[in-house]
């Protein structure tokens, strides 16, 4: 094969590459927290804490990091649409641990019951009023 | 007499309480749409703050910008890093009055027309807002929803010129809101 043709192909198979590599990450979906592997675990308690200490250090420690936190449920919340709301206790009664659950996760929601422990596994975005959860689901 | 007096004054406390009771909500729904005919973009946020005084009618809703759910996580990154610049501006704030909120009745079931403005701060912007939306009454159940239109320039939001025919200039946001007393 001539020089040129070879150099052609080489392109073509390139652009075609870099195309199908530019679609797969232009449709990528987010992430299934779920399904990911590296957490930090600490009590609702704690969460609440580093938040009310100093929200600068916390968002850096553990805004955009999944999280498994424990804690006392308080209340549990399903609303029409099937959106699933677990809220843990921090010591605190103005505010609490809000965890917003996977649509695919309500079920488990249904059975809890407040007053018992759980581990929750979320995506933490924040603090409002709340330490806010979302993409939750009972940890294993 | 005096009785009748005290009575009275027991009752009209009791309505005046009632009437200035606060409700809150920290799993409000609010999403947006930003899309164009050539991009559909759309994202949810299930975890709203919001709290209203049925009294004055002051009220004051939150959302934390990296609580926008995507269906695309380049969108998701895009919206966070490029548009928003959540780190820096990681809230977005409504404060202002539901200015007709005499008309609604929490002892009725209804649907009651509510006329809300204040300002709305998104991306280190305030911008003065108003717009129309719904309260629904159902025995202890109080929800409200609305719809409203920004302007991305309006908050300093902007966007490149190469995929300006994607990114729509305007950005409607619904709410829905589900509250409970706050005792």
């Amino acid at each position: 094969m001539h020089m040129w043709k070879k150099t052609i192909t080489i392109l073509v198979i390139l652009v075609i590459a870099g195309g199908a590599y530019g679609w797969y990450l232009y449709n990528k979906k987010p992430a299934d927290i779920r399904k990911q592997t590296n957490c930090i675990e600490l009590k609702a308690t704690a969460l609440a804490e580093a938040f009310n200490q100093d929200e600068a250090v916390a968002n850096r420690l553990y805004v955009e990091k999944v999280l498994i936190v424990s804690g006392k449920v308080s209340n549990v919340q399903v609303d029409n649409a099937g959106h699933a709301t677990v809220f843990l206790e921090t010591g605190d009664p103005l505010s609490s641990i809000t965890c917003g659950f996977y649509d695919d996760e309500t079920g488990s929601v249904k059975k809890m019951v407040p007053g018992t422990i759980v581990r929750v596994k979320g995506n933490c975005t924040g603090k409002l009023v709340d330490v806010i959860l979302n993409k939750c689901s009972l940890a294993e | 007499m005096k009785q009748y007096i005290l009575l009275s004054a027991i009752l009209l406390l009791a309505v005046t309480a009632f009437s200035q009771e606060r409700y809150f909500t920290k799993n409000g729904h609010l999403s947006f749409e930003a899309g164009t005919d050539l991009e559909d973009i759309n994202a949810v946020n299930n975890a709203a703050t919001s709290v209203f005084d049925a009294g004055t009618g002051q009220i004051e809703c939150a959302v934390l910008i990296k609580g926008f759910e995507f269906k695309r996580a380049l969108m998701q990154e895009h919206f966070n890093e490029n548009y928003m610049e959540s780190d820096k501006y990681p809230k977005a704030i409504f404060k202002g009055k539901i200015i007709n909120i005499d008309k609604v009745n929490f002892r009725k079931d209804g649907s009651y027309p509510l006329t809300i403005k204040g300002l709305l701060e998104i991306h280190g912007a305030k911008k003065e807002i108003e717009t129309n939306g719904t309260m629904i009454i159902a025995g202890q159940a109080v929800s409200a929803h609305a719809e409203f239109t920004v302007l991305l320039a309006d908050y300093n939001i902007s966007v490149p010129g190469v995929v300006k025919d994607k990114i729509s200039k305007t950005a409607t946001v619904k709410i829905n809101c589900i509250y409970s007393v706050l005792k």
